[in-house]
């Protein structure tokens, strides 16, 4: 049917101008900004002490070897986890898959600290168990080794609902004639399914790797004890140790972080190109493979491995906010609430990063909806080059690292604003700006989808019955895209909730996030009241995903990413 | 319709949300999350009218912040209360400081805060060895921590990160038999400086590692919570920092701030202090409960105009034998 209806006559006029400025102010700009400073810097010739530094080839090294060995470990739980719980008969896969998924909601330094306070010399867990290791054993996690296993760890959710996406697409009848010929369940594995899942694996990967290179909660928590930077913490150390050259020198490491980003993306683009994946017939492969008494020696293991991953590391952080003192072993009669007093009770920070995080994560889920869903409607209707071209500046910022983005803004925003003569730099409102920016494309993503299976027909109705836009939005558009447009502020606020790379770089007096609090009472020396934190963020994190699970019935198939 | 009014509703709704920064001072500080707290409490319980938000982080990163923040033409803090007096000298000769002359500057050794009054001591906080009593070796001095027992088994702050750490280092870098050698060799036997003094007494404690060099109050309150630790004033002597206190010259709220300096340097203030377990800068106050007698702590010289100008130089050389960024 497209034709009949002449493209972007239906649009206000004022709309497109208003999604270019937004873009422009969102994306263009501060990336702008960040370019020109890093070019001046090379102008300058600072550029040469900046790239002769050790500092900074150890921690480019030490950003790969972490981000590929995390991203292997990722793809081997990851996909474990996919083949057995989306094509498999195992049991409790509900269950299986809500616990999986947790680790991707969790704060990357929580689950740093957790781990911590796991494993080591230091650990409570181990020295109310006495297996704890002797004086002097160094802490294992203190180590490109460790880092890798805790990028594995959070990011093995990426890889497998990326790749749950594609398995869930399988073609059935393709399954059903191959069982018919009489293959064996490994049979269809390895010629039906396993080819078939590849673009879900590579694009797992991608993501995973990403994720990792641009991770800073864990090499924060991990790498800096044992002088193991990575370039997002060495952008960070570089700003606590603030020079004049700090402008130019961050400017450059950013742009060398955005490198191996994008260099990873375009791996992942090389990968699936020239393959063709497209299936005919219908999807939805749900138990192509029977376990049989195989399922007595799967289920045992993915159980393992979620303790391992989660129950051990959760109750090591309550042993560490329980004990009275360092380097005292949990009993019952050394056990103290102190620390959760202290957070709960006493602790200023504790009530304005819970404030902070809330309301920033809030107002971000809910004005970028706004703006997604005029964007949406912009995009899908005119479908010329601008609208590609903007469309893809939308999803530069959250393909690159938050401390990327929050250095640009910074940069875009640290002298006042001309003509207003307003400071943003040291407010909350450069975080809410970043965050609009980094997280425009996760907004933006399931409105457009939305968009795309609407008819046009009924718009096109309304607007020659003479209906305004804003009244065809109300009355049609709104209404049609609303389980979209829930998922995608649901989605936003989880993440924002959580985040951390951003503000560690942005924060100021009374700006703190929960992400910043923990960090910094962990940096302190208050490691039990960072671990009573991350225990209460922990808890906000499953209640938040338990209301997501009793509302699933109302909403749309894919919106709770746990769910088959 | 409806829908948009609902939504903007919303959205203005959730920009209310967002709070602005309601305090009428903002401090920033590097004591410990508890002390910060405990400080701020104090003072807001003697002046209800007054509403003190407070920002921690190490020295040198406080300064970092406040520097970018100057650069931006935005500085948020009104007060520092910070490691040293080295710092806040800087400061003052780069014009950023406002001075007052606080009535309680009386009950104050001379040498503990600026003669034109831009800053003033708070506490006496020096730098010495804990030490896991599982450790083998019980360290006397300085010198005890480059003998092979203590080998790969020695911790300390980083002056990147600490201001304390730093002063330590510019002052047995100072001391004739111990000096820049005393670091290589220490170095050589495998000791290790990264993060404050909170990750030393973190990795000491809990056994990672066996000695640490780090700040007092730490491992002697640690001790009294039943951590297994000790502290040792090496028979070298001492470094110390006195964690002064300034007002900021861009301060929106002077009278606010001066009320706050009186009050830490104040006899209840400094009450304060001793039950947080620091050993107040005030004259004729006691020493907390774990501490030996003021006049038996050896405190070694440290000349501040000198370690200033040798800073980044001080800086550099630290970072060359540990390699740290």
């Amino acid at each position: 049917m497209p034709g009949y209806v002449r493209t972007g006559n239906s649009q206000p006029p004022w709309l497109f101008p208003f999604v270019v400025i937004t873009v422009l102010i969102l994306s263009v700009l501060p990336l702008a900004r960040l370019a020109m400073v890093g070019i001046a810097a090379f102008a300058n010739g600072g550029i040469i002490d900046v790239l002769s530094a050790p500092s900074l080839w150890s921690a480019t090294y030490y950003t790969i070897v972490t981000s590929v060995v995390g991203t292997m470990i990722s793809l081997v739980i990851g996909c474990l986890f996919a083949f057995l719980l989306t094509l498999t008969d195992i049991r409790g896969k509900g269950l299986l898959s809500f616990f999986f998924v947790l680790p991707m909601m969790i704060p990357p330094q929580v689950t740093a600290l957790a781990w911590v306070q796991m494993s080591g010399p230091s650990s409570p867990l181990l020295k109310a168990l006495a297996i704890a290791p002797p004086l002097g054993s160094p802490q294992p996690l203190y180590s490109v080794g460790g880092i890798a296993l805790l990028y594995g760890v959070q990011h093995a959710p990426l890889v497998y609902l990326a790749l749950r996406a594609g398995l869930m697409t399988l073609p059935r009848d393709g399954v059903e004639a191959a069982r018919l010929s009489g293959a064996s369940s490994f049979r269809v594995f390895s010629d039906i399914i396993l080819p078939l899942s590849l673009p879900g694996i590579i694009a797992g990967a991608a993501i995973s790797f990403v994720s990792c290179t641009g991770n800073f909660g864990i090499p924060a928590i991990l790498g800096i004890p044992a002088s193991i930077f990575t370039l997002p913490t060495l952008v960070f150390t570089k700003f606590s140790a603030f020079t004049s050259r700090t402008f130019g020198d961050v400017a450059v490491l950013s742009a060398i972080i955005a490198m191996i980003s994008v260099a990873g993306l375009m791996i992942q683009d090389r990968a699936l190109r020239g393959r063709d994946y497209r299936v005919i017939g219908l999807s939805g492969a749900s138990a192509a493979v029977e376990l049989g008494a195989w399922r007595f020696l799967f289920t045992p293991i993915l159980w393992a491995i979620l303790s391992f991953m989660l129950a051990a590391p959760f109750f090591a952080l309550v042993a560490g906010a329980l004990v009275p003192a360092y380097g005292v072993p949990l009993t019952f009669k050394t056990m103290s609430l102190h620390a959760f007093e202290e957070i709960l009770f006493r602790q200023a920070v504790t009530r304005t990063a819970f404030v902070n995080s809330i309301s920033l994560a809030g107002a971000t889920a809910v004005c970028l909806l706004v703006v997604t869903v005029l964007a949406a409607y912009m995009l899908t209707r005119r479908k010329d080059a601008a609208s590609r071209i903007i469309a893809s500046l939308i999803e530069i910022p959250y393909s690159l690292p938050g401390i990327v983005m929050a250095v640009a803004f910074i940069l875009l925003f640290a002298a006042p604003i001309p003509f207003l003569h307003i400071s943003l730099y040291g407010t909350i409102w450069i975080i809410l700006i970043a965050y609009f920016s980094w997280f425009f494309a996760v907004s933006l993503k399931p409105v457009v989808s939305a968009f795309h299976q609407l008819d046009p027909a009924l718009e096109e109705a309304a607007r020659l019955s003479g209906a305004g836009f804003f009244r065809r939005l109300s009355d049609i558009i709104v209404p049609l895209i609303a389980p979209a447009a829930g998922a995608s502020v649901i989605l936003v606020f989880l993440i924002a909730c959580n985040e951390l790379t951003i503000s560690a770089l942005l924060w100021s007096a009374g700006t703190q996030t929960l992400g910043v609090a923990i960090y910094n009472l962990d940096d302190s020396g208050s490691s039990d009241l960072a671990s009573a934190l991350s225990v209460l963020v922990v808890l906000m994190v499953v209640i938040m995903m338990l209301l997501l699970e009793l509302l699933a019935k109302h909403l749309p198939k894919g919106v709770v990413p746990w769910r088959n | 319709m409806k829908t948009i009014v609902s939504a903007a509703a919303l959205l203005a709704a959730s920009l209310l949300a967002i709070p602005a920064s309601a305090a009428n001072l903002v401090l920033y500080t590097s004591q410990p999350n508890e002390d910060a707290q405990a400080t701020v409490d104090g003072f807001m319980a003697v002046n209800p009218d007054i509403k003190v938000d407070w920002v921690r982080d190490g020295t040198p990163k406080i300064i970092a912040k406040l520097q970018a923040e100057i650069q931006a033409g935005n500085p948020v803090a009104d007060l520092l209360l910070i490691a040293d007096m080295v710092t806040l000298e800087r400061l003052k000769q780069e014009g950023k400081l406002l001075a007052y002359k606080s009535p309680e500057a009386a009950q104050y050794d001379a040498t503990l805060y600026d003669a034109d009054g831009y800053y003033y001591s708070t506490k006496l906080i020096t730098t010495g060895i804990m030490y896991n009593t599982s450790a083998g070796m019980k360290p006397a001095s300085w010198k005890d921590l480059t003998r092979p027992e203590a080998k790969g088994l020695v911790t300390m702050p980083s002056p990147l990160a600490s201001g304390a750490a730093l002063i330590d280092a510019q002052t047995l870098a100072a001391v004739p038999g111990l000096g820049w050698d005393f670091y290589k060799s220490l170095a050589e036997n495998g000791a290790i400086a990264a993060g404050g003094n909170g990750a030393v007494l973190k990795s000491v404690a809990s056994g990672e590692r066996a000695y640490g060099m780090v700040v007092d109050y730490l491992p002697i309150r640690e001790k009294a919570k039943g951590a297994p630790v000790e502290f040792v004033f090496p028979s070298e002597g001492v470094s110390a920092v006195t964690e002064p206190v300034g007002i900021l010259a861009s301060t929106r709220n002077a009278e606010a701030a001066k009320k706050f300096v009186d009050y830490v340097l104040s006899e209840r203030g400094q009450e304060g202090f001793l039950k947080l377990g620091y050993i107040p800068a005030r004259n004729g106050m006691k020493v907390p409960d774990g501490f030996p007698a003021r006049e038996t702590i050896r405190v070694l010289p440290v000349n501040a105009a000198e370690a200033l100008k040798n800073t980044d130089q001080d800086l550099k050389t630290f970072s060359g034998i540990y390699g740290s960024n």
